[in-house]
């Protein structure tokens, strides 16, 4: 509604269930914080028809009102202000820093685990960290479009337990999110579906800094602490400046772990194929990192396949959960298309390139063998004949059964995977489905100290 | 007494700094042509046909035409309805 009412006309937005935060986090964030909204109590989604025609008509008086009343003055802009400080007083000063996380995990500033003090000595020591000046604005933070300072970035930095040499990665990261297309980025990052970002880093960047690219890369430890930390430094920016708390602009169903911190490098040496900053653009020998969106995660056990075309096989039979993209209404729209990330371990890439199979061919060869039934795919989306693109529409003449008999792709091409060698040995992948949002990359060489 | 200060982590954002104002409305309906911009998601149609329903019965000069957006809605189908609509409703079903 906003954009309607940025192109002159006047609008109102009828507001469905817990998403009336969400409407006045969007409102502000999206330069309109008068936005005119009226709530109805339940979602509509999954209502019946006849409750949902019952709320719609108890709201109806007052969505007049919206589309006819006299607006207010025109909002007086914020200024721009320095960066405050908080005090927080204590017995000693482990009492003083429980008060301090206290109060700021109450403000929802943090992820819920003890956050670290960023004083000013700690900040200006975090800043040491990149060649860009303080006040440098790396970019409009989505999804709440916050002015992303190297200053704010190094706070945030401090708080999740980063060092100066990490900040090169950590700017990266945000410069990436913020470069995804501005519609695809809002459904990535405020949906109620349990998205969360992947940090991937490529190049010399990930030996210098220790990011493991081996065995247990994503989770908990000591082998893991670079990427726990870089990983974290960028949730903690994507909430205080890119205003991605949940309930407000994050408006998670469920939620999923991934939101804390996943942050991996590629698995270089022991991948007979290009790494992916090379499939991205970029030279071998640039240090890059990568977002990227996820939606869940398969850990898929290989327990005997010993040929290319046998494990590729287990991956492609594995890579049929989730979400399909078949015949939704945005399908034709730019860059709808689901994707698919598949963490390949050496024990499967290396056989694979050694039976001649380029990274594109091992992409194809899974596209053709991860087929589902189009019955099963279009299933959790039931067909509507007013939103089915023209050359799909040939499907609502079918039976169910004759739907379900229908074997297809998954995905749209074979250009939707997303192959990365990580791990130890053992023929073991992790799938994680993703969303029609494409990776973005970001040379971080740009941003080291000098 | 142990004092600990701290930096604020929060950032400033761009649609606050930079923020509008909603346009003027209408005083009345009568005579207007109010456009249902649908998202697509289930039922939001089902909540912009009722108001249709309703709107043509309180204000039968009212006049309403109805668009498929999407999530978001595509640029044209925007410029389409602000073109041909003196107001617009909005409905995103979740």
């Amino acid at each position: 509604m906003v954009e309607i009412e940025k192109k002159g006309t006047p609008a109102v937005l009828l507001v469905s269930g817990r998403f009336e935060h969400d409407a006045i986090a969007s409102a502000r964030a999206f330069g309109m914080p008068g936005v005119r909204y009226v709530v109805v109590p339940w979602l509509y989604r999954n209502l019946d028809r006849e409750r949902a025609v019952q709320q719609t008509e108890a709201a109806f008086e007052t969505l007049v009102g919206e589309l006819t009343a006299e607006v207010e003055a025109p909002v007086a802009n914020a200024k721009l202000q320095p960066t405050q400080v908080e005090r927080f007083e204590g017995s000693n000063y482990a009492d003083a820093f429980q008060v301090m996380n206290r109060e700021f995990l109450n403000r929802d500033w943090g992820d819920g685990f003890p956050l670290l003090p960023a004083t000013q000595d700690a900040v200006e020591k975090m800043l040491k960290g990149t060649c860009l000046p303080p006040d440098h604005v790396v970019c409009d933070l989505p999804p709440g479009y916050g002015l992303a300072t190297v200053e704010k970035i190094a706070i945030n930095s401090v708080m999740a337990g980063a060092s100066p040499e990490h900040m090169p990665l950590i700017i990266g990261a945000l410069k990436a999110v913020s470069q995804m297309d501005p519609d695809r980025v809002k459904g990535f990052l405020m949906s109620t579906s349990s998205h969360a970002s992947m940090l991937l880093v490529n190049g010399p960047i990930a030996k210098e800094l220790d990011i493991n690219s081996k065995g247990a890369c994503m989770g908990p430890g000591r082998q893991n602490r670079a990427n726990l930390v870089v990983g974290r430094a960028y949730t903690l920016c994507l909430k205080n400046i890119g205003y991605w708390y949940p309930g407000e602009m994050d408006m998670d169903t469920i939620g999923s772990v991934r939101k804390f911190s996943v942050c991996i490098a590629e698995n270089e040496d022991a991948s007979p194929w290009e790494p992916f900053h090379v499939e991205q653009g970029y030279k071998a020998g640039d240090s890059v990192v990568t977002v990227m969106a996820t939606k869940g995660e398969v850990d898929v056990a290989d327990q005997g396949n010993n040929t290319a075309e046998g494990l590729l096989k287990t991956i492609a039979y594995n890579s049929i959960f989730s979400q399909w993209d078949l015949v939704r209404p945005g399908r034709t729209a730019k860059g709808s298309a689901m994707e698919t990330i598949v963490l390949v371990p050496p024990d499967i890439a290396r056989p694979a390139g050694e039976a001649g199979f380029t990274k594109k061919g091992a992409k194809e060869f899974i596209h053709m063998h991860a087929q589902f039934s189009l019955g099963k795919m279009v299933h959790y989306y039931p067909l509507q004949p007013e939103t089915i693109p023209a050359h799909w529409r040939w499907l609502l003449k079918l039976s169910e059964k004759e739907l379900h008999d229908i074997w297809m792709p998954v995905r749209e091409s074979a250009d939707r995977y997303r192959l990365i060698c990580v791990g130890a040995d053992r023929a073991k992948p992790i799938i994680i489905p993703s969303m029609p949002v494409r990776p973005e990359s970001v040379n971080v060489d740009q941003y080291r100290a000098r | 007494m142990e004092i600990l200060e701290v930096l604020d982590p929060v950032a400033q954002q761009r649609g606050v700094l930079d923020a509008r104002a909603v346009n003027k409305r209408p005083s009345t309906l009568e005579g207007k042509k109010v456009g249902l911009l649908w998202s697509g998601t289930a039922n939001g149609d089902v909540a912009l046909r009722s108001i249709e329903g309703m709107l043509k019965q309180h204000t039968p000069s009212v006049e309403t035409n109805f668009y498929l957006g999407g999530l978001p809605a595509p640029t044209a189908v925007l410029e389409k309805a602000t073109d041909e609509s003196d107001v617009v409703i909005g409905a995103t079903a979740d």
